[in-house]
């Protein structure tokens, strides 16, 4: 497990080589609507996984499943199977899916800072937990906007607003605000759909400089930045997973024709 | 296969994919008419070949331009991608394989100028196997079959007998015959049949990896210094 900031409520201890993510034979819906059919994988820890699929296959759905963030769209529920992290099923009644967010952090299709300046962004989470100490909290910004490769940019002036950065730096201390948490595993829904090449490849260098001390779930439509960022892909359509494997295996030899069909173009 | 959403790109493939099978076929041309040239002592042939190459090796940048071209503009991947890379290597090796047919269709000018050499017809065995391992490395490349190219290394290896046991007897006449040059052009001859022997067996391996994804260059070394560490 990484290192500890400062105290965090722990979900039950990760034993080494065990996955990060457990999913076991979910099914989920949204009302009567079935988006998820018996899926079943693991996630391993410190590796970068991508989640890839045309558009209303489920991905998204999933991603958001592992840190109960569906809790919040009425009607939407796991109706079977389990997730389990750290040991413990998330979607038991016993998880406090506030503290789960902590060890399970998000970070969203587009960049969302809060309108205060960059340092209160990033110092945001650990001051909500009861963080107080200037120090503390000056060396938790600190590290955070280091490991996200914004110290260097921002370091004089953390006292601007956070809305006047560029879109691949905002996107940038958002990660930065989600490691301000120290979370065990980041997920992260399109995370460069609204960036241009440049950013993108920051925040590309940044997520794999972050599997060192992190797990990695990634939504992507850009086939090339799965390749790119990921030691594993998933590949789902109509709310199945229909192939889980190596990056490399998947985009050099898929073993379904409609993965290659998906990856190649050649869709629909 | 099924159509790519990007007509642009089903067509850059298919005309990479035809552009090799050309250049092949000129390739496996340009050597049946140097061995010709070489058995039926016809100059005319011989400079056709010399002539011809530059069609080949114009063959070959096509190739690589048309490849990068796919690269860069479509980012293929799986066997969009392994067709791609494929292409370029075997028009590399087809490339060779014309040079060979050069090599020899300017030894079969030069030993034209001299006496009629009866021991030129020990070639043609050499010569119907080394064209029909290009033939058949040729058809596993387009009909994408990985059972036959794989075949090539071990129908190449018999190639590499016969290659030794001429080369011999041609070294031995050297000195008895007292026609020493023309038995020289002859091993050199035999060698370049060897080699395009050699080029027809990579172009098997790349149709393996088109067809399965599957590397199997090198594998004897490999196992033998996995089974010899150290």
């Amino acid at each position: 497990m990484s290192e500890h900031l400062f105290e965090v409520p722990e979900l039950p201890e990760c034993a080494r080589g065990i996955p990060a993510i457990q999913v076991r034979d979910v099914d989920f819906s949204y009302g009567s609507n079935q988006v998820l059919k018996n899926i079943s994988m693991d996630v391993p820890a410190n590796e970068v996984i991508a989640f890839i699929g045309p558009s209303g296959c489920g991905k998204t759905t999933l991603l958001r499943c592992f840190n109960r963030m569906n809790d919040l769209v009425p009607g939407a529920r796991v109706t079977r199977g389990s997730i389990v992290i750290e040991g413990a099923d998330i979607n038991d009644s016993s998880i406090d899916p506030v503290q789960l967010r902590r060890h399970v952090g998000m970070v969203f299709q587009k960049s969302n800072p809060f309108p205060r300046s960059i340092y209160e962004n990033v110092a945001y989470g650990p001051r909500t937990l009861g963080e107080k100490r200037k120090r503390t909290l000056d060396e938790i910004v600190e590290t955070s906007l280091r490991r996200a490769a914004l110290w260097d940019e921002v370091k004089d002036r953390l006292d601007d607003m956070a809305t006047g950065l560029s879109g691949g730096q905002q996107q940038r201390l958002c990660i930065a605000r989600t490691m301000a948490v120290n979370p065990e595993i980041i997920l992260m829904d399109e995370p460069c759909s609204a960036l241009d090449p440049i950013a993108t490849a920051h925040v590309e260098d940044l997520i794999l400089s972050l599997k060192e001390h992190y797990t990695i779930v990634i939504v992507t439509h850009n086939m090339q930045q799965a390749t790119r960022v990921s030691d594993k892909t998933a590949f789902f359509y109509l709310g199945e997973l229909v192939e889980y494997d190596s990056t490399r295996k998947i985009f050099e030899n898929p073993a379904h024709k409609r993965t290659e069909g998906y990856i190649s173009g050649r869709f629909g | 296969m099924q159509q790519h959403i990007l007509k642009d790109f089903d067509h850059a493939v298919s005309t990479l994919r035809a552009e090799v099978l050309v250049m092949a076929g000129l390739a496996r041309l340009n050597l049946e008419r140097a061995m010709r040239a070489l058995f039926e002592r016809n100059l005319e042939l011989a400079n056709a070949v010399i002539a011809d190459d530059n069609e080949v090796d114009e063959y070959e940048r096509r190739i690589d331009q048309l490849g990068m071209d796919v690269l860069v503009r479509f980012h293929p991947v799986a066997s969009d991608l392994r067709l791609v890379v494929t292409s370029m290597k075997i028009s590399m090796n087809l490339e060779r394989i014309s040079d060979h047919a050069v090599s020899i269709a300017k030894r079969a000018r030069k030993m034209s100028e001299g006496a009629e050499l009866p021991d030129v017809t020990l070639l043609e065995p050499l010569y119907t196997l080394a064209d029909h391992l290009l033939r058949d490395a040729i058809s596993s490349f387009s009909d994408r079959n990985a059972v036959l190219g794989e075949s090539l290394g071990a129908r190449d290896k018999e190639l590499d007998r016969m290659h030794r046991e001429v080369t011999a007897l041609f070294g031995s006449r050297i000195e008895e015959s007292g026609r020493s040059a023309d038995y020289l052009h002859l091993i050199l001859i035999v060698r370049s049949l060897e080699r395009v022997g050699d080029m027809a067996a990579n172009i098997g391996e790349n149709a393996v990896f088109l067809d399965e994804a599957r590397d199997i260059r090198h594998e004897e070394s490999r196992k033998h210094s996995q089974n010899n560490p150290g």
